[in-house]
């Protein structure tokens, strides 16, 4: 049957028939996507107003935000920069730190939690799910905890970083090493290598350089909550801007954001050279 | 003897690769102590004193935060010491503030996302030809990323005061920087062929849009905010500890009344909160991605 045989109507009917909802705009079957439409119209704006969105309040804070942007215009280093770089060399001090421990206790878990390396399964799955459930927490919250065990400092803020890090890390170093090329390791064992030897030679040289990248991407997240911790009283930069916010200073709240955006965007290009390098 | 000579050279080449990956290691691994012992020094945790006895204070710490519950008075009433109802006293507000936070994610994601929709045509090679306009747009979701939300947080909570409102706008901030980036992306990954075709048919800009381009972004699009419903829901709860809203006040509260038990049980519901949540939403960008294979 060639093309030409059909007549326009039947064409149409055949188009119509292929791509339905293109061709056809009939209420019926229009209905349920605007029907969807409308409720999560009316879900937003009841959530909207159930949290007090009123105008009027946008628009009294939209006037502060504009006197707050006025004055971070002129930033300016408040007479003590060297608080603030003080402050900013102990927060990235502070995210080393973290990820150092962080990746020194994830390492062992990471090769007790692979499959391929330890086969008991009851052992694999409770340790997976040991780790599980320390997964949801993130730092700021072990801070507070951390802040009210060992008292105000940078100790409870590298502590807490490194905890809130090392499940993730361990699951992903698990991962990484289970995700590992096995024909290596049985080479090894064929020319009369033992468990250690496998791991170090066969193992080792393909997970290395995986680690050492996810280990960095670890380094920059933290970079970034180490900013935030000092809030809760756990060191680092956070303690400058939240003091600095809170008496209005706007002018110093600026400088210091800035020259917190050129560290993260430093560390960030760093530790991407250096991936690239690893890859 | 010439044999004797090239066993020779190997065992010199050898020794000197050996050398040579020996002297790397060394120097990778006196690097390295540099850098933790240079941060150790100037994060200033070695100057930290801990005080009289510091395990003593966690275990009393750890003591204040276990819930004192007794096995006969377990599910007793709201005023008998021991029972989970005891422990959890306030629990109709808490599910309130926990369900504010909830709100809060929600609309911050659906806001963010609509805003960076618009803003990433805005950043896309293919979709924007200026380069100045697509340089600006990407510096500000750069800006927008790297500022914590927190920061953002208590900013707002000094310009429109203490509740869900500076919240909601801190969160949605965050969320118009990392997917505006992301939704750029996918506009940049975009076939540009099957809107080539609705052109080609005579279809109007909305009709290549709609029957073009939207088959392709829309469930790549949804996936990313669903992703970023799950790390908001997490922010927000957060955000509640600088005053913005939510059951973080809640959590703010217990600590700053050292009502330890009391922030165990919210910390709980927290948790609770993030689990069902990442669970709802894998579940629902499983059933996309598989429409998406069915299609």
């Amino acid at each position: 049957m060639s093309r030409s045989a059909l007549s326009p109507a039947e064409a149409i009917a055949r188009a119509k028939s292929i791509a339905p909802d293109a061709l056809d705009p009939s209420l019926s079957r229009q209905a349920p996507g605007v029907l969807a439409a409308v409720l999560a119209i009316g879900a937003i704006v009841g959530m909207a107003v159930s949290l007090d969105v009123d105008p009027s309040a946008i628009g009294k804070g939209w006037d502060n935000i504009v006197r707050f942007l006025k004055i971070m215009a002129h930033p300016s280093d408040g007479g003590m920069p060297h608080r603030i770089y003080g402050a900013m060399v102990e927060t990235i001090a502070m995210a080393v730190l973290a990820t150092a421990i962080a990746a020194l206790v994830a390492f062992p878990l990471g090769l007790l939690g692979a499959r391929t390396i330890v086969g008991n399964r009851v052992f694999h799955f409770g340790l997976r799910r040991f780790l599980d459930a320390f997964r949801g927490a993130p730092a700021l919250v072990w801070a507070l905890v951390l802040v009210s065990a060992v008292g105000l400092g940078p100790l409870p803020g590298v502590l807490a970083m490194a905890l809130a890090d090392i499940p993730n890390m361990a699951k992903l170093f698990a991962e990484a090493i289970e995700n590992v090329d096995e024909r290596p390791r049985d080479g090894v064992r064929a020319a009369g290598g033992g468990d250690l030897a496998g791991l170090r030679y066969a193992v080792a040289p393909q997970v290395a350089p995986v680690m050492a990248s996810q280990t960095l991407y670890f380094l920059e997240s933290n970079f970034r909550n180490a900013a935030v911790l000092g809030i809760v009283g756990a060191g680092g930069i956070g303690l400058e801007l939240d003091e600095r916010i809170r008496v209005f200073a706007f002018d110093q709240v600026a400088y210091i954001l800035i020259v917190y955006i050129i560290c993260v965007m430093a560390l960030d290009f760093m530790s991407a050279s250096l991936r690239r390098r690893l890859m | 003897m010439h044999g004797a000579d090239a066993v020779a050279r190997f065992e010199a080449e050898r020794a000197r690769l050996v050398w040579r990956q020996r002297a790397g290691t060394f120097i990778g691994l006196a690097l390295a102590s540099a850098v933790l012992w240079g941060s150790v020094i100037l994060s200033g945790v070695a100057d930290q004193s801990l005080g009289a006895d510091p395990w003593g204070r966690v275990a009393a710490f750890l003591d204040r935060l276990a819930p004192d519950l007794r096995a006969d008075a377990l599910f007793e009433g709201r005023d008998r010491p021991g029972s989970i109802a005891f422990w959890y006293y306030d629990f109709p507000r808490w599910v309130a503030a926990a369900f504010e936070t909830l709100q809060i994610a929600i609309l911050a994601t659906v806001f963010g996302a609509a805003a960076a929709a618009t803003l990433s045509a805005l950043a896309a090679r293919n979709t924007m030809p200026i380069g100045a306009v697509r340089f600006v747009v990407r510096r500000i979701f750069e800006i927008l990323r790297t500022t914590p939300e927190i920061i953002l947080a208590i900013i707002l909570v000094a310009a429109f005061g203490v509740g869900p409102l500076a919240g909601l706008i801190a969160v949605t901030l965050g969320t118009i920087g990392s997917l505006g980036k992301l939704f750029t992306e996918v506009n940049e990954n975009v076939d540009p062929r099957p809107a080539e075709a609705v052109r080609a048919c005579g279809g109007a800009w909305a009709v290549q849009l709609r029957y073009g381009l939207a088959p392709q972004i829309a469930p790549n699009y949804a996936s990313y905010a669903l992703i970023r419903l799950e790390v908001n829901i997490a922010t927000a709860a957060a955000l509640g500890i600088v005053g913005a809203g939510g059951i973080g006040l809640e959590l703010e509260r217990a600590i700053s009344f050292t009502q330890f038990d009391t922030y165990l049980a919210i910390l709980l519901m927290i948790l609770v909160l993030i689990m069902a949540c990442d669970l709802a939403s894998s579940e629902i960008r499983r059933r996309l991605i598989g429409l998406d294979r069915a299609r």
